[in-house]
């Protein structure tokens, strides 16, 4: 479903990235990292399963503001750069696959999603791209500062697999800003 | 195993799989056990063998970088994207060499020459050669795979490091690996923004 100008409409991109759901929840089933953290977590004592739940949790609505965002901004971009951006909405939407099922594999609930997030003013496709750029960078502080405070190390290395693909978001959308995609040689999320 | 002064990829992956069935073990332990000891009874894991490890690649990272770039293999384009990619690997280097000397442990040695770089290569299942690379393809995917192979051994050093200050250091290097992987795959042709970051997660190659 595509809309006089050419862009999808928010219909089709979630219908678009249900689909693309499913694909990753199927692809999940067979990753190692989401089957190893779930394990690990399980054995983890009640007290640390609560804090790690409690950080998985944020780490979650962080991840769907950004799916939010994506929704709201793939409409205002080019053609080029929505492909791009429908692909990368689809690993955000991976991203709380992930979270959702190491929150229950600790025995915890995932909170309902939120009916709207704030989101900001973003116009047109300058200021949407401006908006992806500060959640992806929000994205990858926030995890920086999370990621140590998880117990068990394969549920850090879950989660780290998130932050990687995060910052590859970070360079592809620099790279659409006519930025330097790796300005630095540490991710930090202030860039 | 050890070949050519660095784990090889079967090492890496054997690693990995034991790494994560102990930690999910070490979990009973008191944390001062936990960090170098297995219930498992596999080897016990030191901080200090890790950052030899990843500073081995890191320095394989900037031999064949240096190699590519100085070769006029690259057109001017990739050239120009991947320029900055040797003074980030290097400082990569640097950081984990402070980790490591405050450690106690011996700074590994880089290779010397094309030949060990290449065994060092083979050592670690990377396809292509240094000195026999046909053309900016070949000199791309050499770099891709062995970018991932370095992103591998990150995520295989995260189901195994305790050290909050390291933990967050090997996160924001394997994230900058990453980004790395994603400009380069950027580089080739037909690529476009989606196309080089294919994966909603990513472990390297292990």
């Amino acid at each position: 479903m595509v809309s006089d100008d050419g862009a999808p409409s928010r219909r089709a991109l979630l219908t678009g990235t249900g689909t693309a759901l499913a694909g990753g929840v199927l692809a999940l089933a067979g990753c190692g990292s989401v089957e190893t953290g779930k394990k690990a977590v399980k054995q983890t004592s009640a007290s640390v399963r609560e804090r790690d739940i409690a950080i998985l949790g944020r780490a979650l609505e962080l991840e769907r503001r950004t799916v939010a965002a994506y929704i709201a901004c793939i409409p205002l971009l080019t053609r080029p750069e929505r492909k791009a951006c429908r692909q990368f909405l689809n690993e955000e939407l991976q991203h709380t696959g992930e979270l959702t099922s190491l929150i229950k594999a600790a025995g915890g609930k995932a909170a309902p999603r939120a009916d709207s997030y704030a989101l900001g003013q973003a116009t047109d496709g300058p200021s949407a791209l401006a908006l992806l750029h500060s959640l992806e960078n929000l994205q990858i502080s926030s995890y920086l500062g999370w990621i140590p405070q998880l117990s068990p190390a394969p549920v850090r290395a879950a989660v780290a697999s998130i932050l990687t693909v995060d910052s590859q978001h970070l360079a592809m959308v620099r790279v659409m800003q006519d930025q330097d995609p790796v300005p630095v040689p540490f991710v930090t999320g202030s860039t | 195993m050890i070949s050519g002064g660095g784990p090889t990829r079967r090492e890496l992956l054997g690693a990995g799989a034991a790494g994560a069935a102990g930690a999910a073990g070490l979990l009973a332990l008191p944390a001062s056990a936990a960090a170098d000891a297995s219930s498992t009874g596999e080897p016990p894991f030191s901080e200090t063998d890790r950052l030899q490890r990843l500073i081995r690649l890191e320095l394989l990272l900037v031999y064949c970088y240096r190699y590519v770039l100085a070769s006029s293999i690259l057109g001017p384009r990739a050239h120009e994207r991947l320029a900055p990619f040797v003074g980030h690997e290097e400082a990569h280097v640097a950081a984990l060499e402070a980790r490591l000397k405050a450690r106690g442990g011996a700074v590994p040695v880089g290779p010397d020459s094309i030949k060990t770089a290449n065994r060092y290569l083979a050592n670690r299942g990377v396809g292509g050669r240094l000195g026999q690379l046909k053309g900016e393809r070949d000199a791309l995917y050499l770099l891709l795979t062995l970018e991932q192979v370095t992103i591998g051994a990150y995520f295989v050093a995260m189901t195994k490091l305790r050290d909050s200050e390291l933990i967050t250091l090997v996160c924001q290097i394997m994230g900058n690996e990453a980004q790395h992987d994603a400009v380069i795959g950027l580089s080739l042709p037909k690529a476009t923004p989606g196309t080089a970051v294919p994966y909603g997660l990513v472990q390297g190659l292990q």
